[in-house]
């Protein structure tokens, strides 16, 4: 039904205006009005308008004297330039590649490995499911500090493992050698997100009709072509789903840096979320900071159409 | 056909694969409990020689933990408080009709829910500084969080809304109730375990949140919990039977809830979580 | 002052670009019961909603006890609907489900206790007051939606299919009470329904629908008499009229049918020969005779019967069907001879449908 024909509104006979919008309120679609207009407000408030103003500062020159004056400087792409020709960029860059694809592929893979494991009958399936997403309800910055203890060189609980199991020979410095730094988060965010992602997959693989796999099963496909026939494609809009969500997800992965690394050593691990807050935060160039998190912005955007339109096909279908 | 001993393998392997994933759980609890000479031995012991109970009531004065946690409560709440009263409305209405405007106005919030703190924080500090809002730190933190946690409360809740059948409240309106009294006495309440779930998770993660608050609020009076682990956290710290006794301190109360409500939960993410 | 109750003149419906209602125009009386038929889709449900205020209409007056209600809300209507899903309220008890409308009106809480009883009793929910809607079965959840109905005593009752999920024996019981509960309050009734049969057993006056337009309207036997269209005539009756495309004679006396030898049925009347038409022709209107006189010769493809009733349909295209009390001597490949009387020979035009 559209919304211009909720049901009756008063109109022409009461003549008050104050009494008109009151009843509309009452009976009318006046209160669904007022319902989505106060989030509404606040969200442009909140939300809406510093997206804007963050593209319009990253155009303007912000330092500590014009941090409160509505009125600075023109930049132009001076910011952008800047933010492009600093010596960390190309860092930065293979940094945040690193961590999102390592991130999504970890979480992936693991997560829908689980997800058919959990998908079999056996008693007390979906509570022990249920029990891993206890990750998803930490505090990031908890995980963080979990697992920078976990990861620690000397002492760290999973280099004494893996020693035990014979895989490495000398301890691995993970959070201080700038070739692992960056993998010490991915680990981090791996755990951290992969019961998510294993939830989502579930509800994907119980949504499969069975008689599909009994009549697979009948013409003679094994269980390696039922997946590659029938799993995989069925699953085709959730696993978009679930791939746009975990790259959005994985950019939004803030806590786990200053838990683990802090970026370092010599900004190893900096991601560009990281690197944005930084250049706010701790050299107050406000400017810059914002450039970085427009450009990062285009990049969620991205990844947000991907996942609309997964879910369309998903829901709508 | 799965015959009964493999369905006992498949508890087992199960339960192992839990025990695993949930290791650093455990490693949270057990570090805590260590004493300082027992955290670094090698090879690291599983579990506590001399269990140091001793170190909870330290850390929690010590860390002036009582400050920070009644703090990070007052946060949570006010989030939860706007996501709740502004979002339930909106999820209402978006369950309600299905027509274009709908369509935007969902889209709008999926594009919401999907920019990261990192990038919004800039702004919002810079904005807030302008309005003046950073003299009163908390409030601008719980307007903040509210607006990052509402997207996700209405794209649940309304999966909520639209479980309850659109003849129930048209039968409340022609037995004499109003638009708003059909509301509040038919729909809501055959919609408050969704909202309870969804308010409960808003909870949870406003009870964690550290980005808005460390670069927003500077004085260590109005601090939440998060950045007070922040302040003894770092690539080189070591005083790690503190830090663990800190963290377990702050989650314990996050884990039973969600060991209590767990069914709950996950049936209310999953329901909602891609539609 | 009328006795006219429920009063729709020129009323339209749009959903956006699409035209629910068309110039709809019905005036119902005090006390009537009046039953909306009409295939799925064709603005049933529409128009109720539309009665109750849950729809606003686009165009033309709605009048309920003479006053105009376009623009007002439901709850100033004075209507009590029965939904299809009952619309119970899952989280009230069944005594709390039958007062709530009482209590919004700020009935005193003994005197809605006592009011739920007495529905109660007639619509035999005493025992069952305490129970929440998931504790009863269907058919007891069909009595509290009446009952929340009538408790109301209101202007009109607005049905929308309320026995379509109960099975066919407990309908057929429910049929009987809704009629006898109309009747003892004296009530105006208005029944959305897709069974014929029920509108026809229960309504004193019976509405046609089709694509958002009233296609006839009248009493039961009135539209089996006489329907207006083509439309109504299939639609009425079970099972369905016959039609076969025609011819009138040269005389003008009688119409041939577009069958083999061009069978002729004399008409009563004269119509302009040559003319083209559709004939249509009821099932239980035809008679089995004897197959060397009879006008009208068809082979018996197939013989149904259940006992009472036996269902010869003729092995032609179209298909004649004919339907005979008792048992019938004829069997496949046969050919069976029929007759029928001029006056049962319906007429509709092949453009507009219309009767002739
Ligand atoms: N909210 C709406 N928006 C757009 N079109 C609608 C809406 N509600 C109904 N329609 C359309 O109006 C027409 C009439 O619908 P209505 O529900 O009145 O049919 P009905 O006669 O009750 O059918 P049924 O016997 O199946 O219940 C249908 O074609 C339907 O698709
Ligand atoms: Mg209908």
């Amino acid at each position: 039904m559209d919304i211009s024909e909720a049901p009756a509104v008063n109109s022409r006979r009461r003549g008050n205006p104050v009494s008109r919008i009151l009843s509309s309120i009452r009976d009318g679609n006046g209160f669904d009005i007022l319902l989505v207009a106060a989030p509404l407000v606040f969200l442009v408030l909140l939300a809406g308008l510093p997206l804007i103003y963050n593209v319009l500062m990253s155009f303007q020159q912000v330092d500590m004297f014009t941090l409160g004056a509505w009125i600075r400087p023109f930049a132009g792409f001076d910011n952008y330039i800047s933010v492009i020709s600093q010596p960390e960029f190309p860092l930065v860059v293979r940094n945040t590649i690193i961590f999102v694809v390592g991130s999504m592929a970890g979480q992936f893979v693991l997560g829908f490995a689980l997800a058919l494991f959990f998908a079999q009958n056996f008693p007390g399936a979906a509570t022990i499911r249920g029990l891993f997403l206890v990750s998803w309800v930490m505090p990031g910055l908890v995980v963080g500090a979990i697992w920078s203890w976990i990861l620690a060189g000397d002492f760290g609980v999973l280099n004494a493992i893996l020693r035990s199991l014979g895989l490495i020979e000398a301890a691995i410095f993970w959070k201080s050698d700038p070739n692992f730094s960056i993998w010490a988060v991915t680990i981090a965010n791996i755990w951290l997100g992969l019961a998510f992602n294993m939830l989502l997959l579930s509800v994907g693989l119980a949504a499969i009709p069975k008689e599909l796999y009994e009549a697979a099963a009948l013409d003679g496909a094994n269980a390696w072509k039922r997946f590659l026939t029938i799993t995989l494609p069925m699953m085709r809009p959730t696993i978009g789903a679930v791939l746009s969500l975990g790259l959005i997800g994985t950019l939004q992965q803030f806590d786990l840096f200053p838990a683990i690394t802090e970026g370092g050593p010599a900004n190893s691990s900096t991601v560009a979320q990281y690197w944005a807050w930084q250049m706010s935060f701790t050299l107050y160039d406000f400017a810059r900071g914002a450039t970085i998190s427009v450009m990062m912005f285009v990049l969620v955007l991205f990844a947000s159409i991907l996942y609309v339109r997964s879910t369309r096909s998903e829901v709508r279908g | 056909m799965t015959r009964p001993w493999t369905q006992w393998v498949l508890l087992a392997v199960a339960l192992a694969m839990a025990a695993v994933y949930l290791f650093p759980l455990y490693w949270m609890y057990v570090t805590s409990l260590k004493t300082n000479s027992e955290i670094f031995a090698n090879p690291p012991s599983f579990w506590p020689a001399d269990p140091q109970f001793a170190i909870y009531p330290g850390v929690w004065a010590r860390r002036s933990m009582s400050t920070f946690l009644w703090n990070s409560t007052i946060i949570a709440a006010g989030v939860t408080a706007v996501t709740v009263i502004l979002g339930t409305g909106c999820a209402y209405v978006l369950a309600r009709y299905r027509n274009a405007w709908v369509d935007v106005g969902l889209f709008c919030i999926l594009m919401l829910q999907v920019l990261p703190a990192s990038v919004m924080i800039t702004p919002l500090f810079v904005g807030f500084n302008q309005v003046g809002l950073l003299g009163s730190p908390r409030l601008a933190v719980i307007l903040a969080s509210a607006a990052k946690a509402m997207p996700f409360f209405v794209v649940l809740v309304r999966a909520t809304f639209m479980s309850v059948p659109r003849e129930l409240e048209e039968a409340a309106l022609v037995d004499g109730n109003s638009r708003v009294g059909a509301f509040f006495t038919i729909v809501l309440p055959l919609a408050r375990n969704g909202i309870l779930v969804c308010a409960i998770l808003t909870f949870m993660s406003a009870f964690g949140e550290y980005i808005y608050s460390k670069s927003i609020i500077q004085d260590p009076r109005f601090q939440p919990a998060s950045v007070g682990l922040s302040g003894f956290l770092g690539p080189n710290s070591s005083d790690w039977n503190a830090i663990m006794a800190y963290s377990a301190i702050y989650v314990t109360p996050i884990l039973a809830v969600f060991v209590l409500l767990q069914r709950r939960i996950v049936s209310g993410l999953t329901s909602g979580a891609l539609k | 002052m009328s006795n006219v109750q429920i009063e729709l003149t020129g009323v339209d419906k749009h959903y956006g670009q699409f035209h629910a209602l068309k110039d709809i125009n019905l005036s119902i009386e005090k006390g009537t019961f009046v039953a909306l038929v009409g295939p799925s889709g064709c603005g049933k449900s529409t128009l109720l909603r539309s009665l109750a205020g849950l729809e606003t209409i686009t165009g033309g007056t709605m009048k309920i006890a003479g006053e105009v209600m376009n623009d007002v809300p439901p709850r100033k209507r004075d209507v009590a609907m029965v939904f299809q899903s009952y619309a119970l309220y899952p989280h009230m008890r069944v005594a709390e489900n039958l007062t709530y409308s009482l209590r919004l009106k700020g009935t005193p809480k003994e005197q809605a206790l006592a009011a739920a009883e007495e529905v109660a009793r007639t619509t035999g929910l005493s025992h069952l007051l305490g129970r929440f809607p998931r504790e009863l079965s269907g058919g007891q959840r069909q009595r509290v939606a009446m009952g929340r109905a009538i408790i109301r005593h209101p202007k009109a009752f607005l049905f929308d299919e309320p026995l379509s999920n109960l099975d066919a024996a407990l309908r057929v019981h429910m049929r009987k009470e809704i009629r006898a509960l109309h009747d003892r309050l004296g009530a105006t009734s208005v029944y959305v329904t897709h069974d014929q049969v029920e509108a026809m057993t229960m309504a004193d006056r019976v509405v046609v629908m089709r694509d958002g337009v009233i296609e006839q309207e009248g009493a039961p036997l009135e539209l089996y008499d006489k329907p207006a269209s083509r439309f109504v005539a299939g639609f009425i009756g079970s099972p369905a009229m016959n039609f076969v495309p025609a011819m009138i004679s040269e005389d003008g006396q009688a119409v041939l049918l577009d069958l083999p030898d061009a069978p002729r049925l004399p008409i009563g009347r004269a119509l302009e020969p040559g003319r083209r038409v559709s004939a249509g022709l009821r099932p239980e209107h035809l008679t089995v005779t004897n197959a060397e006189t009879a006008a009208l010769r068809l082979p018996v493809g197939v013989v149904e019967s259940t006992g009472s009733m036996t269902y010869i349909s003729s092995g032609t295209d179209p298909e004649i069907t004919v339907v005979i009390h008792g048992r019938s001597p004829l069997s496949a490949g046969e050919v069976m001879g029929l007759t029928i009387a001029p006056e049962n020979v319906h007429l509709f035009d092949v453009e507009s449908e219309r009767v002739i």
